[in-house]
Formats: C-alpha cells, structure tokens, sequence
C-alpha cells in the first residue's frame, strides 16, 4: 500500500468517542488545563524515568569497578544509587498515569490505536516492567547478602538494567505511532513500527537524554553528599561521573536531537513552523548550551562550586521544560488534520445512527410482532424463551425440529424435565442442549404440551 | 469496536489475559495495600502498646513482602488493567474515562499521597529504629487512609459499570449525569464489602508470614497468629451483611446468570458444585482462622497454606462472576461487551459494521461469493473475538461443532435470546450474517475432513 506518511492523509481512522470531553461544558477553560497538565506531568514522569534508567546502569557500572579495582568507594556509589532506582522506579510509573490518563481523554482513538496495533508486545510495558522492578528489589536487597558472590549479584543488577531499559522501544513505538495516523495501514504492526527511522531516531535521542539527566542528578546527589560532610570519597566519585555523563550524551544529542526532527512527517513539520513552536527550540539549545559550558568551564575541578552545579541544573531544567513543549507542539501539529477528519466523520455517523434509531424505535419489536400475530400460544412462549434460537416447528437447525421431537412420544412431564436438564445421549448427532433454567414452570409445561400435541 | 484494529493473542484469549492480571491486582491491592495497611498499622501499634519489640520487627518484616508486592505488581497491574482494557475493548474504556476523568484523576492524586507515606513508612522503619516509633506509624497510619481512599473512588466505578443507574441525560447526543453515575447504587455496600473482606484477607496473608517467620521463635508465633486471626473472625459478620446488601442491589437478569458464571454452561446443571466449592473454601478458612486463634502452636502449615488457596480461590470467583453477569454488556444497558452500543444496532444493522471497519482491508468491506470466508473471519475479529478465542479458551469451534452453514446462520441471529442471554446480539446487515456463518462453518467442516483425512492416514 503507497505510503501517505509525509501526507495529512488518514485512510484508517476511528470514530470518535461519542461522549462530551469531560469539561462540564467549560471547554474554553478546561481544555487548555488538559494540555498544561499534560506536559508538566509527562515531564516529571521521564525525569524520573531518566534516573531510573541512568541510576540502574550506573549502580551496575560503579559495582563492577568496585570489584575489579577492589575499591570500597565504587561499592559505595553503587549502593548509593539504588535508592534513587527504589524511588524513580514507583514514583516514575505513578508519573506515569497522569498523562496517560489525560491523553486517553483528549486522542483517545488516537492512542488506543496505536496501542492495539503495537499488541500484545505492548503489554511488556506491564509484564516487563513487573519482573523489572522484581529483579532490581532483589539487586537492592540482597546487597549485603551477596557481598561474597559479586559476580552474581552483579548479574542480577545488569538483567534488572536490560529489563528496565528494554522498555523505551516500546513506548516510543506506541507513542510514535499514534501521533502520525498518517502512517496507519490495516496491517501495522509493532515490528514494522519499532524499526522505523523516526522511531529509532528519537530513541537514540532518549536514551542519550537519559543518561545526560542522569548525570545532571549524580552531580547534585554528589554536591549535597560533599556539603554535608557524608560519605566524602563516594561524593568525589558521583561528582566527577555525573559531570562526564552529563557532557558527553548532551554534546551528542545536538546532532541526534537536529536528525530526529527531521524525521517527522513533512505536513507536521511544516504545521509545526507556522504555528510557531520553533521558538522553544530555540530556548531548549541555548539553555542547554549554557549549562554545558559552564560544566565544562568545571570539568576537571573536583571542587566545582555548589552554585556553578545549581544554576546549571536550572539552565538543563529551562531545556528541559521548552523540550517538553516542543514535543506537545509537534504533537499538536501532527493531529490537528486528523481530528478535524475525525470530528466529521464521528458527526455524521451520530446522525445516522440518530435517524435509524428513532425509525426503529417507531417500529414494533419482534416480541410485539410475535404477541399481536395469529400464533399458537406454544409458538409465542418458544419465541420468548429463546428456543428459537435453535428450534424450528418444521426445520433441523442446532437442534432437532420439535416436530422430530414430538414422535419421540415424551410425556408433558418428561419434557419440562428435559428442558431444566436435557440428555445429549438421546441425540447423539447433535451437540448438547445447554439447561434452559430461566423457563418459568407453567411455561415449561405450556410448551411441553404443545410439543407433544405436533405429531 | 468495529473501527479499531484487533489484535491476535495467540491460545491465552483476550479475556484470561486480562482475568490474570486483574485477579493479581485485587489479590494485591486488597491483601496488601487496603486491607494490609490497616493490620500493619494495628499489628504496630499493638506492639508499641504492649512494650513488644519482637512484634514490632517481625511487623517490618510482613511490612517488606507487603511493600515489594503492593510496589512491583499491585501498582503496575493496577494501570495494567488499564492498559489491557485499551487494547481489548478500546470503546469501553474510552467512554468510562469521558465519564469519570475527574474522579480517576483525584484518585491519582491520592495514589501519590499513598505511594510517597508508603516509601516513608517502609523506608524510615530501621533508620528510625524503635526510638522512632511514634513517628514512624504516622507515616502508616497516612498510607492507610490514603489506600482506602482510592478504593472508595475505583467501587464508585465498578459499580458504574454494573449499575449505572439514570447515568444518561440525554441520549443524542449523549450526555452524562456526573453526579448520578458517582452514586450508583452498588457503589456503598460494594465499597464497605470489600474493605471488611480486605482486612480480614490481609490478616490472614500475615498469619500465614508470621508462620514462616516465626520459626524459632514459638512464643511470638501465639501472640502473633492470636492476634491476626481476632482481626479475620471480627471482620467476617460485617463482610457478609454488606455482601448480602451489595447482593441486592445487583440487577435481576444478572443474578439469573450467576450460575453459569461461576460454572459455564457446561456444568450449569450441577449447581451444587459451586456451592460446595464455595461453601467448602469458606468452611476451611474459619477452620484454620479458629484453630489459629485458639491454639496457634498446632496449626500445621499445610493448613495456612489451603487457607490462602482458598481465599485466592474465593477472590478468583468472585471477580470472574462480578465480570460475568455484567456480560452482555461492558456498561450496563448502555454498551455491549463487542463495543457496539444499543443506540447504533438499528443503524449498523442496516447499513452493515464493514461500512465502519476502519482496519478492515478494503476489499474485504464489500461481501461477495468469493470473499466471503475471509470476510466473516473480519466480522468474527471484530464482534466475537472479546469472548472467544478460534481454538483455545471458550473456543467458537467447539461451540459451532457438528453445525451446518444454514444452522450456524439461525444460532447467529439470536445470540442474545433467553438460552444465551449473556451474549450480546450479532450485529450487521444478513449478508455479513451469512458470511459470518461461512467462515465458523468453514473452520469445523476444514477440522472434518481434517480429522477425516487423518484417520485414512492411519490405517
Ligand atoms: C442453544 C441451542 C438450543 C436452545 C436455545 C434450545 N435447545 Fe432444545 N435442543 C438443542 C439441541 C442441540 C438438542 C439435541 C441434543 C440434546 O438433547 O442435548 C435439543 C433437544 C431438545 C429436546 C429433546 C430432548 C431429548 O432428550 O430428546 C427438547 C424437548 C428441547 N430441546 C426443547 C427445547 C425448548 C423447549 C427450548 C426453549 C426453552 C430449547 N429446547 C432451547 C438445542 C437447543
Ligand atoms: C460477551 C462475551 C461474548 C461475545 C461477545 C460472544 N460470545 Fe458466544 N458465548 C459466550 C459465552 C460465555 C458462551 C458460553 C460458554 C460456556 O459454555 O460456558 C458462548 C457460547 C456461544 C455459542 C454456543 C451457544 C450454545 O448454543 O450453547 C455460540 C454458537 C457462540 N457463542 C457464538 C458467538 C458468535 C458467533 C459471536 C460473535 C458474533 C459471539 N458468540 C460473541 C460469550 C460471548
């Protein structure tokens, strides 16, 4: 099928939920707290995220180093960190529900979509994030215990960090996919997702942001430590670290960052530009540029002075935050033609459905039918308890005709016990008769003695 | 869902998968967070009471299995239901979210408050030590409050589910009552039922950890197991008055299927054996609960372990009966299970579902005699595919086993009469009828000659 990725062209798109946005009517007021929540929640989930991503693999690395060199102070580090892993672990999927919840409201059929088409692989999300979370306890708890098993306890803590970070393909392939319908075909699937370009661009951009967040947070986790007298030689370590894991993924996120926009869809691009949101790009490189510099100005100072480390982080959190917008523009960009094709499409199916129904409900049902034709009082009474559903007077269908039942030459009585609990033996050909226990009993027995008078 | 893609899981079905992880949840969040929360808060406090260290540290130690359970599969099976919803029945859970943003968003906040006492309570036990007792069941005493509370907002919507009530306004276009769909009827007896059958749960999940926790040490083990089980005995009357409250707020053709839920229509004739089942689960708990409190040191560990059995047993029925007589519908008179609402059936009957099937390739929305097989495999996907699996769980081969086209064809169009009442109708106009009836026909007459083809093999 041609592809209409660079197109504003929705061949396969939902309808709409047919229920108001949950505004109470105020959506000039609401709407846009929905799209501040959103960002501002989104963010502090992938902060965390990014601890927990870097805090993992770092514990993993510092452990490892401790063993090879012998040295207490790497121990230490490692140790440290997996405190942060406890808490960005639980806080960061809590994080995690806001927006979900919120984008589950405003592209509904945007993102169930997506995650539909990315199924059941989007279910590692949950399982893989489960036996993830259960390994890194074991990692954290079983410290002191392994202390004389290293290599196994280093183990744990590296199977803990490939689960962790084996789960960013999928929700970037989830996210990615639902913000361009412009590339969903019947047959979408997550391997064809998860492989793209742009899928894999902004992984890249990701995964290095974490790691560059994550020295952001070692450097601060290492400051407060010095300044407060505590665990001096570990905080030297975090120091050092934190400034050489922040530098060199950022350095390199300039390029991949440039490369990932790119890999948008055309039309989103373009919208994007007209409605401005270039501007937070703008900030988000200048931001991050300035915190880079004066990191680098204290590159090799290992008494980097507390307020140079804090007003960096400020300048990393403004890039941060204008990042955050820039995905929610490019986001809006995207779908702002798709929603406008969905909002028609919802609109004139509702009326549609609004014309049949109000036809239909001036018709008589089949019930009423069945009560106001000339039938027997035996046809009526097996219309309304559901024999038809298998029977017929004259006709074999699921069941024998109740003409074929009738020259069995049952009593009335035999055939109400029948009804309550039938016996599959006496047809062997047919598959067996579920009890029809919502009979009424004087039915049952109405309808017993019409069988029985057909033959 | 007719306009949304289907995905294919593969023997498991779309309901076990979601049954696995919503049965792990409620075990989860009732034994450890709500029910848990509150018997370690009092297990503390009982301890601080009484000057008993030794029932203060073995606290922390039921408090660690509560915390890594509640954190690393109650919270995250927790948005896994949600998560499972999406991806089986998208419309349902896109139309419960319009209704009840504003609730599940406040139930956000308190999860917060819920998760960050939870961290304080479990990760300031050992620094605070014993001299930081007062200050520390604080924190536990905040993350039962907090637990609670989001219990009481997820009933409010369960019991939506079940019993709307006069949730709509207006019908077009919809519009809903947010007051009304809060307090549905369910919501109170559901709400205090399952807090009184949590925290008798949870005392039982500690008496079991107590047993293994305590094995050298057979002083502690009595008080403990003593202590433990007074709280399941006092919290078994009020969990079965209100569940006899709850009982009777449900609606009548969902009693009806009661049965049949518990057992497939397979067994519903033997409805003896749920009650005995049941029956039998209950007596063996209060069998072990009694000799629990009453003479701790005997209890073998066979018996705590079928006493947890049991309750894994009774919560695993419980939540697949509450599912099941909801069926056919995913809300209540409002939403079939297939994601079709009542409003569209005239529609969509007359026009057929393909016109809408969005995911459907386009040369198989238009029936023809050629493609028809085909076809009916799309409708089976999109109408039948929440219930039924082809081959494995609640297979639809074995239900159109030994039927003819013409036969299938009939049973099709009355799916949601008296003898099937649980499942909702096919919807669609006669000729995606029929080809629904030649693709379930095709795969048991396929399976025939098969099995034909294969006994001449043999011989
Ligand atoms: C789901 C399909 C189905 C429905 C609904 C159904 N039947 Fe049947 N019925 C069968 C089949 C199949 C058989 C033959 C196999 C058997 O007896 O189990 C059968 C057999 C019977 C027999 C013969 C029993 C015997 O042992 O000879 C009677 C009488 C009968 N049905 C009456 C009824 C009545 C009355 C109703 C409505 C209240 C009803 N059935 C609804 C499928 C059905
Ligand atoms: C809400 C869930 C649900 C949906 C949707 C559903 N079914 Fe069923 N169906 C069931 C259950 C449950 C049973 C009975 C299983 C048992 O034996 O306990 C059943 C039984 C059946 C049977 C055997 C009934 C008998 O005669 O005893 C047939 C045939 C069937 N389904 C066909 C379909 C078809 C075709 C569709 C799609 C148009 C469909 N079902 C959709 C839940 C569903």
């Amino acid at each position: 099928m041609a592809s209409n990725f660079n197109n504003p062209v929705f061949p396969s798109l939902p309808n709409d939920i047919p229920l108001p946005l949950p505004t109470g009517g105020m959506d000039v007021l609401l709407v846009p707290v929905f799209h501040i929540l959103l960002v501002v929640s989104f963010l502090v989930h992938i902060v965390f995220i990014n601890v927990l991503l870097g805090s993992s693999v770092l514990s993993v690395i510092n452990n490892w180093i401790g063993h090879l060199r012998g040295d207490k102070n790497y121990d230490r580090v490692a140790y440290l960190l997996t405190t942060p892993v406890t808490i960005s672990e639980n806080m960061g999927a809590l994080w995690g529900v806001a927006p979900l919840l919120i984008v589950s409201v405003m592209y509904t059929a945007f993102f169930y979509s997506a995650s539909v088409m990315n199924s059941p692989q989007w279910l590692h999300i949950i399982w893989g994030n489960v036996v993830a979370f259960l390994t890194s306890y074991l990692y954290k708890f079983s410290w002191h215990k392994l202390e004389n098993s290293k290599a196994l306890h280093i183990t744990i803590g590296a199977i803990a960090a490939i689960l962790f970070l084996s789960l960013p393909p999928v929700f970037m392939s989830t996210v990615q996919l639902y913000i361009t319908p412009s590339s969903w075909a019947p047959n979408t699937h997550f391997w064809d997702v998860v492989t793209r370009p742009d899928v894999i661009f902004r992984l890249a951009h990701f995964y290095l942001g974490a790691f560059a967040v994550n020295g952001m947070f070692m450097l601060l986790y290492g400051v407060y430590k010095r300044d407060k007298g505590q665990d001096l030689e570990a905080a030297k370590i975090l120091i050092r670290q934190g400034k050489a894991w922040f530098v060199v993924p950022t350095v390199l996120n300039l390029f991949v960052g440039t490369l990932a926009f790119f890999q948008f869809p055309n039309y989103g691009i373009e919208a994007f530009y007209s409605n401005g949101f270039v501007i937070f790009i703008i900030i988000s490189v200048f931001s991050v540029l300035v915190a880079l510099g004066m990191l680098i100005k204290e590159f090799l100072n290992d008494s980097i002075p507390t307020k140079v480390v804090y007003i960096s982080a400020l300048f990393l959190l403004v890039t941060l935050g204008s990042m955050g917008i820039t995905r929610h523009g490019m986001r809006i960009s995207l779908l702002e033609p798709a929603i406008a094709q969905m909002q028609k499409q919802t609109q004139e199916y509702i009326t549609a459905v609004q014309k049949d129904y109000e036809e239909a409900k001036s018709k008589p049902s089949v019930v009423d039918v069945a009560e106001a034709s000339h039938l027997s009082e035996g046809e009526k009474l097996i219309a309304k308890n559901g024999c038809t559903a298998c029977h017929s007077k004259e006709q074999k269908l699921v069941g024998p005709s109740f003409k074929e039942i009738s020259i069995r030459g049952y009593t009335a009585e035999k055939i109400v016990s029948l009804i309550y609990n039938p016996e599959p033996s006496n047809w062997p050909e047919y598959s067996p008769m579920p009890p029809m226990a919502n009979v009424p009993k004087e039915e049952a027995m109405k309808i017993a003695q019409w069988i029985s008078n057909l033959k | 869902m007719i306009d949304y893609p289907v995905f294919e899981m593969p023997v498991l079905g779309h309901r076990l998968i979601f049954a696995i992880d919503a049965i792990l949840h409620v075990l989860i969040s009732h034994g450890a967070a709500v029910g848990g929360s509150v018997v370690l808060v009092l297990s503390q406090w009982w301890a601080i009471k009484n000057n008993d260290q030794k029932m203060y540290d073995l606290t922390y130690k039921i408090l660690f299995v509560l915390f890594i359970a509640a954190t690393a599969i109650g919270a995250l099976t927790g948005i896994g239901i949600w998560i499972h919803a999406n991806i089986i029945d998208p419309p349902a859970i896109g139309s419960l979210l319009r209704v009840f943003f504003w609730k599940w968003f406040v139930e956000w906040i308190v999860f917060n408050v819920e998760l960050i006492f939870l961290l304080l309570w479990f990760l300031t036990w050992k620094q605070l030590g014993w001299e930081g007792r007062h200050k520390n069941i604080k924190f536990g005493i905040v993350y039962a409050i907090a637990s609670w509370l989001t219990m009481v907002i997820i009933t409010a919507i369960l019991g939506f589910m079940l019993t709307p009530g006069n949730w709509l306004t207006s019908i077009f276009p919809t519009q809903p009552d947010y007051v009304a769909s809060l307090f549905n009827p369910s919501w109170i007896p559901s709400l205090m039922f399952r807090t009184f059958f949590a925290i008798g749960f949870a005392a039982a999940v500690s008496m079991y950890w107590t047993w293994w926790f305590t094995k050298d040490d057979i002083q502690l083990r009595e008080r403990a197991e003593k202590f433990f089980s007074k709280i399941t005995l006092l919290s078994i009357p009020p969990t079965v008055l209100f569940g006899l409250w709850y009982y009777s707020q449900i609606p009548q053709e969902a009693k009806a299927l009661m049965f049949v839920a518990g057992l497939t229509t397979k067994y519903v004739g033997h409805k003896e054996m749920l009650i005995f089942a049941l029956l039998g689960a209950f007596a063996l708990i209060m069998l072990a609960v009694f000799l629990f409190y009453v003479k701790p040191r005997g209890v073998p560990f066979v018996l705590a372990s079928l006493m947890m059995v049991s309750y894994v047993f009774l919560v695993a029925e419980f939540e697949r009966i509450r599912e099941f007589v909801r069926k056919p519908y995913i809300v209540y008179g409002y939403m079939y299970a297939h994601g079709i609402r009542e409003l569209d059936v005239a529609h969509l009957n007359n026009v057929g579902v393909l016109k809408y099937a969005q995911f459907v390739p386009v040369q198989y929305r238009t029936v023809t005699e050629e493609n028809k097989v085909k076809v009916g495999e799309y409708l089976f996907k999109l109408e039948c595919r929440v219930c039924h699996s082809v081959n494995g769980i609640n297979a639809i081969t074995k239900k159109v086993k030994g039927l003819d086209e013409t036969a299938i064809y009939y049973r099709i169009g009355t799916l949601n009469s008296p003898a099937t009442p649980f499942m909702p109708p096919f919807v669609g106009t006669d000729e995606e009828r029929k080809a629904l009836a030649a693709y379930l026909a095709s795969l048991v007459q396929d399976k025939n000659t098969q099995v034909a083809k294969d006994n001449k093999g043999g011989q």
